[in-house]
């Protein structure tokens, strides 16, 4: 056979690459990405919020959402263009879309939609501080879902280490909050916590890269997140034992206070004060002793070498 | 010690200064030490300069496994230092040490009279440096600082390490503070502790003129006669009295 008839009879063949497992990507999120990929800037959406255009679809591809339609989570939005409505919103989605509505301004029924997929998390979050922050309290600078994991287009896998609630970057991630003092000052945070884990040995750890060091949701849970006031989160008195006990076996009351994000109290603060000018004291001696010795040394061997020997 | 002091058979030319199980203690403590400083370096700078503590700490296999050896060095000292202690108490009872006001390590009034006379002299206001026995302030206080280290960094390192088994001395009014405290206790009197023995130890047991590059004694255990008159006067005259006094009057 020569390599002429070989490649006319395999051509044919070439079609079933079309059917390897590789695109899974929606040919509607295709349609819909041939504009939206290219598109840059804001525009107003009838809630008055602005509305980022852009979706990367190499980003998009990358996520854990990529076989995922558009219309998947935008119920709003019809295959084809944005002129036919799409099909009627299920009602349980469209109430919680109502709720969100003042946080999630840009499309709060794809905010919601989340719960098709994520139920059990989407209701603790619904019942945690953070979710009862935007459903009671009617406030939009809480955290929901994108604030911790990023936009839903590119969210990652929480292992991935890109992903901004994975254990390099969690930290970080809650800090734009715990972290801001607007916020803190706001809603009456706990002032100083992101000083004092960096400042702790947990914090030590976790940057140096220790495969066993906590991040913030390894004490402060991650979805069902509570105050610290509230007998039902797991750093609220008695339950600390247990929370602390995860990592520290027999964990008792009189181990558990080694942790807190509060500021030293007046002994260790005094302590170390004590501690520093002891250091620098001694640190004084040594070193004007070790230089005038040094230098008595230069002088008899310079100016008194004669009167020695 | 254990050398003959007649004097009327002439002198040695050395004497044994530091006995093996001394060497082997001292030896221990210096290599726990650095092993210590090393690994406890990337933890108490976790995060300056940015990002090269990692890399230390990488150096050392990684923060896991940095802690494990930070952990088990600290328990060897720990032991170095309770047999040191268990190993004095044994030579006094035995009597194979005595004290003597020109052989004993314990801080005396001479001492702080020895240091104003050396000031003294570096400020060429004295002639004369100070005369020491068996051991200088300068030697005194290089080895009890080792002890307030060992209380202070050895005890709060043992309660970090160990922390369930300690809390349960813990009184319950001091639990607020105490895990803070111990932390900084730790890490602040390591700092201390590394550079004292970056500057006093390194210099007068390394650097300085007579004795660099080190004092070999770490090794042999022996001083030659010669170093001992002119390092240890009054230590000289107590072990060779005849010999003293027949210099004093050529």
């Amino acid at each position: 056979m020569s390599q002429k008839t070989f490649a006319v009879a395999a051509a044919p063949l070439l079609f079933l690459f079309f059917l390897l497992p590789s695109p899974v990507f929606s040919q509607e999120s295709e349609t819909c990405l041939d504009c939206h990929n290219a598109m840059k800037g804001t525009i107003k959406a009838q809630s008055g919020a602005m509305v980022d255009l852009n979706v990367d679809t190499e980003k998009f591809k990358a996520s854990v959402h990529e076989m995922l339609p558009c219309t998947e989570c935008h119920l709003k939005f019809s295959d084809a263009s944005h002129a036919s409505s799409g099909s009627a919103v299920p009602s349980d989605i469209l109430s919680l879309s109502s709720k969100i509505s003042a946080k999630f301004s840009s499309d709060p029924i794809a905010g919601a939609a989340c719960i098709k997929c994520h139920e059990e998390v989407y209701q603790k979050v619904l019942s945690s501080v953070h979710g009862k922050n935007i459903l009671e309290k009617k406030q939009t600078d809480g955290a929901l879902c994108a604030d911790c994991h990023g936009s839903p287009h590119y969210i990652t896998k929480a292992k991935d280490g890109k992903s901004p609630v994975s254990r390099r970057y969690q930290v970080g991630t809650c800090g734009k909050c715990h972290g801001n003092q607007e916020i803190i000052e706001k809603y009456k945070l706990e002032e100083n916590v992101m000083d004092s884990f960096s400042e702790s040995f947990h914090g030590r750890k976790l940057l140096l890269g220790h495969t066993r060091a906590p991040v913030c949701s390894s004490c402060h849970n991650a979805h069902d997140i509570r105050s610290k006031s509230d007998p039902l989160s797991p750093v609220f008195g008695k339950n600390k034992l247990e929370t602390c006990g995860k990592c520290h076996k027999g964990a008792n009351e009189k181990f558990v206070p080694a942790i807190t994000h509060k500021r030293p109290g007046p002994i260790p603060h005094y302590g170390e004060k004590l501690l520093i000018l002891l250091t620098m004291g001694v640190f004084a001696f040594i070193v004007i002793h070790v230089l005038l010795e040094a230098f008595a040394d230069i002088r008899d061997a310079v100016f008194r070498k004669k009167e020695d020997k | 010690m254990s050398e003959s002091t007649t004097a009327a058979t002439g002198i040695p030319k050395e004497i044994e200064r530091f006995n093996i199980i001394f060497r082997i203690q001292h030896v221990l403590m210096f290599t726990t030490f650095l092993i210590l400083s090393f690994t406890g370096w990337g933890l108490k700078y976790a995060h300056d300069p940015e990002g090269l503590s990692s890399i230390w700490i990488r150096i050392w296999g990684g923060p896991d496994t940095a802690g494990l050896i930070h952990r088990i060095a600290g328990v060897t000292m720990l032991f170095d230092f309770v047999w040191h202690v268990i190993y004095l108490v044994y030579l006094f009872a035995t009597k194979q040490m005595t004290i003597n006001a020109r052989t004993t390590v314990i801080p005396l009034p001479k001492d702080i009279f020895d240091v104003i006379k050396n000031f003294m002299y570096f400020f060429g206001l004295s002639k004369e440096k100070a005369k020491f026995g068996k051991y200088s302030y300068a030697q005194k206080f290089d080895y009890w600082a080792v002890f307030w280290g060992m209380f202070i960094i050895g005890f709060s390192g043992y309660a970090l390490a160990f922390p369930m088994q300690v809390s349960y001395i813990i009184p319950s009014f001091a639990t607020g503070w105490i895990w803070e405290l111990l932390g900084l206790m730790h890490s602040d009197e390591a700092l201390l502790a590394i550079v004292f023995i970056l500057f006093w130890h390194f210099y007068n047991e390394h650097l300085k003129p007579e004795v660099f590059p080190m004092s070999w004694i770490w090794i042999t255990g022996r001083i030659s006669t010669e170093q001992l008159k002119h390092h240890h006067p009054l230590e000289y005259e107590l072990l060779f009295p005849g010999e003293a006094k027949k210099e004093k009057k050529g």
